[in-house]
């Protein structure tokens, strides 16, 4: 038996160093070559973009974080691209199996939910698992507005009321639970998740499990209607970049990295954490306005069940926590896969295969892809040649 | 005038008595020294007045103002600040940032508030690691991060500072220049409570010393007439000495 042990344990042992030999090598060998060549090429680009750069880090890095040439270069290549999709992605949609700005619309509903997410527990460490319970809340307001209340009601009245429900939630959520412990905070967003996943489905005042379909989509152009998803989308960005950038973020992740630290800075610990929980209710919020005009449907299984609040954390996840931009990047990372890399694959296959891509980020790559990219970005001097 | 009051101090932990009927007043530009053996009672005196533990029994005020059920936030703002005995800098933070944490304002609005990069390096500059703002916390050697937690502490402007154990893994050298610049704090208009375990480093820095055993004031008195004190040498017996 013992003996059983020791082999199996030689055996192990041998092939884990091996293995670790193999990625070893081919880090050596592969990715730091392609890593230097890279730096190369790209060196003269930082070079070139590095005075532009300068001048947006004097006047307003202080508000959004300073940048390289080259990540100042990224992130204006990025919005552009994100601006103009309206006129490429029909072009390019078919070789990625079509439906490229459907896909595109969807990631940036889902990007305002990660970055939303990231704001209260990437920052805070105070991890929620029911952040789908706001923009359900928000999206059951506006579907019981218009069937019960009055269907022609316009979206500014529908919508704000339904931001103001997620908030609501996000309080009620938040006022009994931000003085607990993490892992008691947790499992309590967690419960609240399920409960309003069985309030939805118990009663037929609810729509049960099909839900609503009397809201109205935004609109059928698919072009209109991803520049509805992805104008309010980028405007998020901004404002919590922004508030992520000031002394609020700082003491967010004093709070997630040392609480009682942050009190003996004189600071009120659950007053912060409590503003961070309404700075991510109200986008949640909006983020499940827009899933109403995305879908035209307000049902348990597209708006309440856990699985979507796992899946905003696993998307804030592969791009990086506690970034912002990170779980934006995540979110058009995780559709475009989803929903056009992987089109093929039936859902099982798909998921299956995403979730070992997040497996894999948070054993490989803890920080995130896309903060990880973003460093080794600023790392590259074009200066110094 | 006393600057801090602390009246009958009882604190238990179920059936364990910390802090037995303690009481301690000290008066404004004064360095108080704590001294006791280990597991005295000592920092759990500093946990309650910092409002981090729930008093069991007793009044703590500060300038005259109860403060025995203030939360800790509220203390710091008040003027009252503690050095604790575990460092625990904020190791994804530098050096600068550490301190510019303990200088921003208790409020959500002031989103750019807080100390300037010059007001940084004065509070640094005052414990003497205005050369290290820009290394992180790991990179320090020890003497060094409980410096930094000194510079955080006065980063909150106290007016009253609590020092638990300040002197502890630090070599002779490095007591010496400690000493004379928690002296020069007291030539600012600071008030200090010192704890140590011994009196090795408080002996020439004390106004007067206070000794808690087993949760009990045990005696009170000059740094010379408390080293003279036989119920102290008794107490001390079991441990290692004065
Ligand atoms: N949070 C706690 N829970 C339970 N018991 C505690 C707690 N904090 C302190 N104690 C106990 O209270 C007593 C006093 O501890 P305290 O840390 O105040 O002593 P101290 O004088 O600071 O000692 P040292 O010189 O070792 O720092 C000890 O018996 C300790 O075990
Ligand atoms: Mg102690």
């Amino acid at each position: 038996m013992i003996s059983t042990i020791l082999l199996l344990g030689t055996v192990c042992s041998t092939v884990t160093g091996r293995i670790g030999r193999v990625a070893g090598t081919l880090r050596r060998q592969v990715l730091w070559p392609i890593g230097r060549t890279l730096e190369r090429l790209l060196a003269p680009i930082d070079r070139v973009l590095d005075p532009v750069a300068d001048g947006y880090n004097r006047s307003l890095g202080p508000y959004f974080g300073e940048m390289s040439g080259l990540q100042f270069g990224v992130i204006a290549v990025s919005v552009a691209g994100l601006l103009t999709a309206g006129t490429w992605a029909p072009m390019v949609g078919p070789l990625l199996g079509g439906g490229l700005l459907r896909t595109l619309a969807l990631a940036s509903i889902w990007a305002i939910f990660a970055m939303s997410w990231d704001i209260q527990s990437g920052y805070t460490g105070y991890i929620s698992f029911g952040h789908s319970a706001l923009s359900g809340a928000a999206g059951y307001t506006t579907a019981l507005l218009i069937v019960h209340v009055d269907p022609t009601l316009s979206i500014w009245v529908t919508g704000s009321v339904s931001v103001l429900a997620a908030l609501v939630v996000g309080l009620l959520i938040a006022l009994p639970t931000l003085r607990l412990e993490g892992p008691y905070f947790s499992l309590i967003t967690f419960v609240a998740v399920l409960l309003f996943y069985r309030l939805t489905t118990a009663f037929s005042l609810l729509g049960g499990i099909p839900g609503f379909g009397q809201p109205d989509v935004f609109t059928w152009d698919p072009m209109v209607r991803y520049y509805y998803m992805a104008i309010p989308m980028l405007l998020i960005a901004l404002a919590l970049t922004f508030m992520a950038r000031s002394n609020l973020g700082m003491i967010l992740i004093a709070i997630r990295e040392n609480e009682p630290a942050v009190s003996a800075a004189g600071l009120n610990p659950t007053k912060f954490k409590l503003w961070s929980f309404v700075l991510s209710s109200v986008p949640m919020g909006i983020g499940g306005v827009l899933l109403v005009g995305f879908t035209g449907n307000v049902d348990p299984s597209t708006f309440v069940v856990v699985d979507n609040s796992i899946e905003m954390i696993a998307i804030a996840v592969i791009g990086g926590m506690s970034s912002i931009l990170g779980p934006l990047g995540g979110a058009f990372l995780f559709e475009v896969l989803n929903h056009q890399v992987l089109h093929g694959y039936s859902t099982p296959v798909r998921y299956l295969f995403l979730w070992l891509i997040v497996l894999f980020v948070l054993v490989f790559a803890r920080d995130g892809l896309f903060r990880a990219i973003w460093h080794r970005l600023g790392a590259v001097r074009g200066e110094s040649e | 005038m006393s600057v801090l009051e602390v009246d009958n101090l009882t604190k238990t932990f179920g059936g364990l008595v910390a802090v037995d009927d303690f009481s301690l007043e000290v008066d404004e530009g004064e360095i108080v020294g704590l001294i006791g053996p280990n597991g005295s009672g000592k920092s759990t005196v500093f946990n309650c007045i910092m409002g981090l533990y729930d008093v069991t029994d007793g009044e703590i005020r500060f300038n005259g103002e109860d403060i025995t059920s203030d939360s800790t936030h509220q203390i710091v703002t008040k003027g009252l600040s503690r050095v604790s005995q575990e460092s625990n800098p904020i190791d994804l933070y530098s050096v600068s940032e550490n301190i510019r944490l303990f200088t921003l304002p208790n409020s959500i609005r002031s989103l750019h508030g807080g100390a300037s990069d010059e007001e940084i390096r004065e509070y640094a500059a005052r414990i003497d690691i205005e050369d290290k703002l820009h290394e992180m916390p790991s990179e320090l050697p020890h003497a060094d991060v409980r410096r930094l937690e000194i510079a955080k502490s006065l980063a909150t402007e106290p007016e009253l500072m609590l020092l638990d154990e300040p002197f502890a893994g630090m070599n002779q050298a490095e007591i010496g220049a400690l000493a004379a610049q928690i002296e020069r704090f007291r030539e600012d208009g600071m008030t200090m409570v010192v704890v140590d375990h011994n009196m090795g480093g408080l002996m020439e820095l004390v106004d007067r010393v206070v000794v808690l055993n087993n949760g009990d004031f045990l005696a009170a008195g000059t740094p010379a007439e408390i080293a003279d004190n036989d119920a102290v040498q008794e107490a001390y017996l079991a441990g290692e000495g004065l």
